[in-house]
């Protein structure tokens, strides 16, 4: 057997449900059959994948508890191969999987979203921060900025459930609410500030400029866009307390570096 | 470097190394947990290599890849390496996947002539595109194969032999796997040529009395430190670190078991120079 078709076949074994054993193996002489031998990768193989699991959705196992989570884990990962040199990246699709395989628990695939896009902003892309010092300095040197980018962790969700709640509960070791399906979505962003990831719900306004904002809108026709949208808002006024917090959260890149 | 002991950089210590100096002469980091985009790990990163010399250690490679190694993950790799400027980069004798999916374990290659063409040519591609000499470690295996043509230490004498690649003997993998195998651990460190040595691996195991798994989770075992010994006997100093990758205990208790490997070390050392 040639070297492509040996590791074509030990990848099978490994990948298959079923633990069998291999023509391929030698039968040792010494300690076990070879068929335990295979069983070693056998079981390696799933058990890491769902440890990363685990790692990676820690709120949303701690929510349904971890029998539950572990049986869930371990069919993901018979049904989804890696296809990822960094084992971090491989629970991408497990929100999805969760979503199709609990119809009637939604918040739970919110949930593991949720633990997904902030541990994805924990080593997200840097990016330099403008900060209200920097825009003094601008403003001194009589430049005026025509836009804004955000930084690149920042992401715009929208949860119908209660799931902020539930995962704030968790955070602090608390008992969750019990779930609630929301009136209509609520927008919130997550991102990273310093080392740490956040996130916090959206007025509106502040979700539609956001979305201008990533889109890559220039001030002008974000302000012209918002006062469309928000007729009875003070869009002047609001504009400028949105730029105060966004400044202090640093949620603001600094493209001229 | 000569005299030189290291650990294996893990999170849950950088506040340790932050904090004070540490008494360990250099840090092996893994590669794959810092080819990320930003945040926290390399900012941690960046403010401990500034005190410390580092090593890459990879996990990823799969330099026993039929289609050869993955561009982008040397471009990564490339990287990591232009930041903090490891004095060598690492990665494990093995493979880890094929037709585009990774199984993120460190797979056993047959030990024949084919396996050493292929691992021969990525090592290869490897060095042109670091320019720099890779170092390979013996990797912990439960299965041997029909196809074998060879020894693992004469595949791996081999290996330098064509590539003049450089090696990291986990002295640990090759305590597992002469038990796992029933060959002698004495008979590979005695293959292994000399020159060819960059790095020493130490690290515990989960012994099930007719197998033993390469857990990482555990501290040296004394058989495994007799080992060393024997490994420094044979080779003379080799720059030497614990590896410990699940149950992290603190910081102090890696650094005693790091003593201990001095001590170990200076026994040995001074026994040659008596001599």
């Amino acid at each position: 057997m040639n070297l492509a078709a040996l590791q074509d076949s030990f990848q099978e074994l490994l990948l298959d449900s079923e633990c069998k054993g291999a023509e391929w193996a030698e039968q040792s002489k010494h300690g076990i059959s070879s068929a335990r031998r295979i069983g070693i990768y056998h079981n390696a193989y799933r058990v890491r994948l769902a440890d990363v699991l685990y790692d990676t959705f820690e709120h949303t196992a701690s929510y349904i508890g971890d029998e539950w989570f572990e049986r869930l884990a371990y069919q993901f990962v018979q049904a989804n191969t890696s296809e990822h040199s960094n084992i971090g990246l491989y629970g991408k699709r497990f929100p999805q999987y969760l979503a199709d395989a609990l119809e009637h628990d939604q918040e739970v695939a919110e949930l593991a979203q949720m633990d997904w896009t902030l541990r994805r902003a924990f080593d997200g892309p840097d990016a330099p921060v403008m900060t209200r010092e920097k825009l003094e300095s601008l403003a001194a040197e009589g430049i005026a900025l025509d836009k804004f980018s955000p930084v690149p962790t920042l992401k715009l969700c929208h949860h119908a459930f209660n799931t902020l709640d539930i995962w704030h509960a968790i955070n602090q070791d608390q008992v969750p609410p019990a779930v609630v399906r929301l009136d209509q979505p609520i927008p919130f962003l997550t991102w990273r500030k310093g080392h740490s990831p956040h996130f916090r719900t959206l007025s509106m306004i502040e979700y539609s400029a956001l979305n201008h904002l990533c889109r890559g809108s220039e001030l002008e026709s974000m302000g012209a866009a918002l006062s469309e949208e928000f007729p009875d808002a003070d869009v002047v006024n609001e504009f400028g307390i949105l730029i105060a917090r966004w400044l202090d959260d640093e949620l603001l890149a600094d493209d001229r570096v | 470097m000569t005299f030189s002991f290291g650990l294996g950089l893990r999170s849950q210590h950088y506040h340790d190394f932050l904090e004070k100096p540490q008494p360990v002469d250099w840090l092996e980091v893994i590669s794959d947990n810092y080819m990320v985009d930003g945040g926290k790990p390399l900012a941690m990163l960046d403010r401990i290599r500034a005190d410390y010399p580092m090593v890459m250690h990879g996990v990823s490679m799969s330099i026993g890849s039929l289609k050869g190694v993955d561009p982008e993950y040397l471009r990564k790799l490339k990287r990591l390496e232009q930041r903090i400027q490891p004095m060598w980069i690492s990665d494990h004798l093995c493979w880890t996947g094929v037709h585009g999916r990774n199984l993120h374990d460190l797979l056993p290659l047959p030990f024949s002539e084919e396996a050493l063409q292929v691992v021969t040519r990525n090592v290869e591609q490897v060095q042109d595109f670091l320019q720099r000499p890779l170092v390979l470690e013996n990797v912990s295996s439960y299965v041997e194969f029909k196809e074998s043509e060879m020894t693992e230490w004469d595949f791996l004498a081999e290996i330098t032999k064509r590539t003049g690649c450089k090696l990291l003997l986990d002295i640990n993998n090759i305590y597992v796997s002469a038990f796992n195998h029933g060959f002698s651990a004495t008979e590979f460190i005695r293959g292994i040529p000399k020159q060819s040595v960059m790095q020493f691996h130490l690290a515990g195991h989960q012994n099930n009395g007719d197998h033993i798994i390469d857990t990482h989770d555990h501290p040296v075992c004394q058989d495994v430190w007799g080992l060393y010994r024997e490994a420094l006997g044979h080779f003379g100093f080799i720059p030497t670190m614990i590896e410990r990758d699940d149950n992290i205990p603190e910081l102090s208790e890696l650094l005693d078991e790091l003593n201990y490997a001095r001590d170990i070390a200076d026994q040995v050392l001074s026994q040659q120079v008596a001599v």
